[in-house]
């Protein structure tokens, strides 16, 4: 039996890394989170994705104590939400930008932190090895570029060990180089006993390391799951284009014929597959087939499966319709 | 609380720091003995109360810690300064969110960071003292001031009761250069506020009220460590200053803990 507040009675162990029920967060009249229900499962790396201004950064800031929820109910590793002292020992994060103490050195900072959160400083040198910034230790976080920052941010939050790891657009403001370093990074540190709740816009990025998605708009909450389970929302479709624009619609018309729903947009004829029946390289086949029958040379031929991107935008924009 | 005043001494025990002060500390100790000595005239030239430092009083067993108080006193707005800007930075700067993080007892973590920080003053403070006591003790012949008082056992104890004034003086200022930073949360800001007020704005209200000078924070620390003027006395000016910082503490501890931590 799990209670409300994920903690199994017997042993007191939280079962869901976080869990908030009806979570609100109003700034005078502007209601940032709007009775936000989710549940964070321990060992995923969760996905926080929304656009602009819906409201992810407030709600991480609830998890960790810096903003007070107008209302709503909630525990991490769980501990009430109002008590960031009881869990933010076994927590750590990057929260909007890395904010360190320029004239310190690399070493030095976390040096600060581990003594204020009474972790064991003799951690340092390994989260530095970890974030690749060993070899920089001893310089100044001021002369740090953007990425090594981010970096020095993700070693601090990982000062102490933590369960849960809170990362609020990581890949902000990085090269390509640098969000490829980023993701690979994020990756190295997920392990089973470990949740991770990561937030980005690059959201090809976050679909490469995620498991577990939320997916939050205007404040409330669109979808919580599996990644798998929301790219399966999305249809995957073939998409079939004949050399010769002529052909196209007979193309069109064969396949309706074979009972296919197809579709001819612009250039190209697309096919949706079934969502759960559906197997995309049989109806492939199967459009190969009528067209090599009819004399049509096909010059396009591919399945076309979701993106994270693609049905986001998709769910963002139908949420906004 | 122990926890922030030791991460704050990460900060403060850097060389950098340590000699940045003690290069600042040497030079106050000398320049402010140099200045106290020059400038201080025979009692038969200063009728007034509070009109500035006499040969004669520099002559007594307070003598030497007198030119420490005396140079202090000059030095209100710098230390309001250094607390406004240590405690505004974090806000501005962002590090407030980077702490609270790992200290989410908001109360410790300003009360660890401004005794660390108090703390600090107070080595640089005694150190300055004994170091304006050397220099007035080899320039005071320079203005046929004997110094044979200085060294009695009457002394040591108006040394001790000079540091604990200073030390209360600072006090006053960093509690309100606190609570002027946390409800500005911006360095500029606070700095502006902070000076126009305690200076130009808190005299130009004296010079036209009088009762100011019992009233206003900034007048009263003035006060305090002058050893009391014509309008209030140490004792009246103590009692205010000391009502204040409660106030101050409670306001910036009320709302450092209540407030959301968005920036």
């Amino acid at each position: 039996m799990t209670t409300t507040s994920g903690v199994t009675p017997a042993t007191g162990v939280a079962k869901r890394a976080v869990e908030v029920n009806g979570l609100t967060k109003r700034f005078g009249s502007r209601t940032a989170v709007d009775g936000l229900s989710f549940a964070l499962p321990i060992g995923v790396v969760a996905g926080f994705i929304g656009p602009n201004g819906a409201g992810k950064t407030t709600t991480m800031g609830m998890l960790l104590g810096l903003v007070a929820p107008t209302s709503g109910t909630g525990t991490v590793l769980g501990h009430p939400l109002g008590e960031p002292s009881t869990y933010l020992g076994r927590v750590g994060a990057l929260i909007e930008s890395p904010a360190f103490w320029p004239s310190l050195t690399g070493a030095e900072n976390l040096q600060l932190l581990a003594t204020l959160s009474g972790h064991d400083s003799g951690e340092i040198p390994g989260v530095l090895d970890l974030v690749g910034l060993a070899e920089r230790a001893t310089d100044r976080f001021g002369s740090y570029s953007f990425g090594m920052k981010q970096r020095l941010g993700v070693a601090a939050a990982l000062l102490g060990d933590p369960a849960l790891l809170i990362l609020d657009e990581p890949t902000n403001g990085l090269d390509p180089a640098g969000i490829s370093d980023m993701r690979r990074l994020i990756a190295s540190v997920t392990r089973d006993d470990r949740t991770v709740l990561v937030s980005s816009h690059i959201l090809s990025e976050l679909e490469q390391v995620c498991d577990w998605l939320i997916v939050i708009d205007e404040g409330s909450l669109l979808y919580q799951g599996p990644a798998d389970g929301y790219l399966a929302q999305a249809g995957t479709v073939v998409v079939v284009a004949a050399e010769h624009r002529a052909d196209m619609d007979r193309l069109a018309t064969l396949a309706r014929a074979e009972g296919l729903d197809a579709v001819i947009d612009g250039d190209e004829i697309v096919l949706p597959v079934e969502l759960e029946t559906g197997d995309p390289r049989a109806l492939a086949v199967t459009l190969n087939r009528i067209a090599f029958e009819d004399g049509i040379i096909l010059a396009e031929l591919r399945v076309r499966r979701p993106t994270l991107e693609s049905h986001y935008l998709a769910t963002v924009e139908g949420d906004h319709r | 609380m122990i926890r922030t005043f030791r991460a704050e001494l990460v900060k403060l025990r850097r060389r950098r720091v340590l000699v940045l002060a003690a290069i600042a500390t040497v030079l106050f100790s000398i320049g402010t003995a140099a200045v106290v000595l020059a400038s201080a005239e025979p009692a038969a030239n200063r009728p007034g109360f509070g009109q500035g430092t006499t040969i004669e009083a520099l002559s007594a067993a307070d003598g030497g810690t007198e030119v420490f108080t005396t140079g202090t006193s000059f030095a209100g707005t710098f230390v309001f300064v250094v607390f406004v800007g240590a405690i505004a930075v974090e806000f501005s700067r962002g590090t407030v969110r980077t702490m609270l993080l790992r200290q989410p007892r908001r109360g410790a973590l300003l009360a660890g960071k401004l005794a660390s920080l108090f703390a600090f003053a107070a080595v640089v403070l005694a150190v300055a003292e004994a170091l304006t006591w050397i220099a007035a003790t080899l320039l005071a012949p320079t203005q046929d001031i004997p110094t044979g008082e200085w060294r009695s056992l009457a002394a040591i104890g108006h040394a001790l009761a000079d540091y604990a004034t200073v030390l209360f003086w600072v006090g006053g200022y960093a509690l309100l250069g606190l609570t002027v930073a946390v409800l500005t949360r911006s360095v500029p800001v606070a700095l502006a506020i902070g000076i126009a007020w305690a200076g130009p704005f808190e005299h130009l209200i004296q010079d036209g009220w009088n009762t100011a000078t019992r009233v206003f924070p900034g007048l009263l620390l003035e006060a305090f460590i002058a050893g009391g003027t014509s309008d209030v006395s140490a004792l009246r000016a103590f009692g205010t200053v000391a009502a204040y910082m409660l106030v101050a503490a409670a306001v910036a501890a009320t709302t450092f803990v209540r407030r959301d931590v968005t920036a």
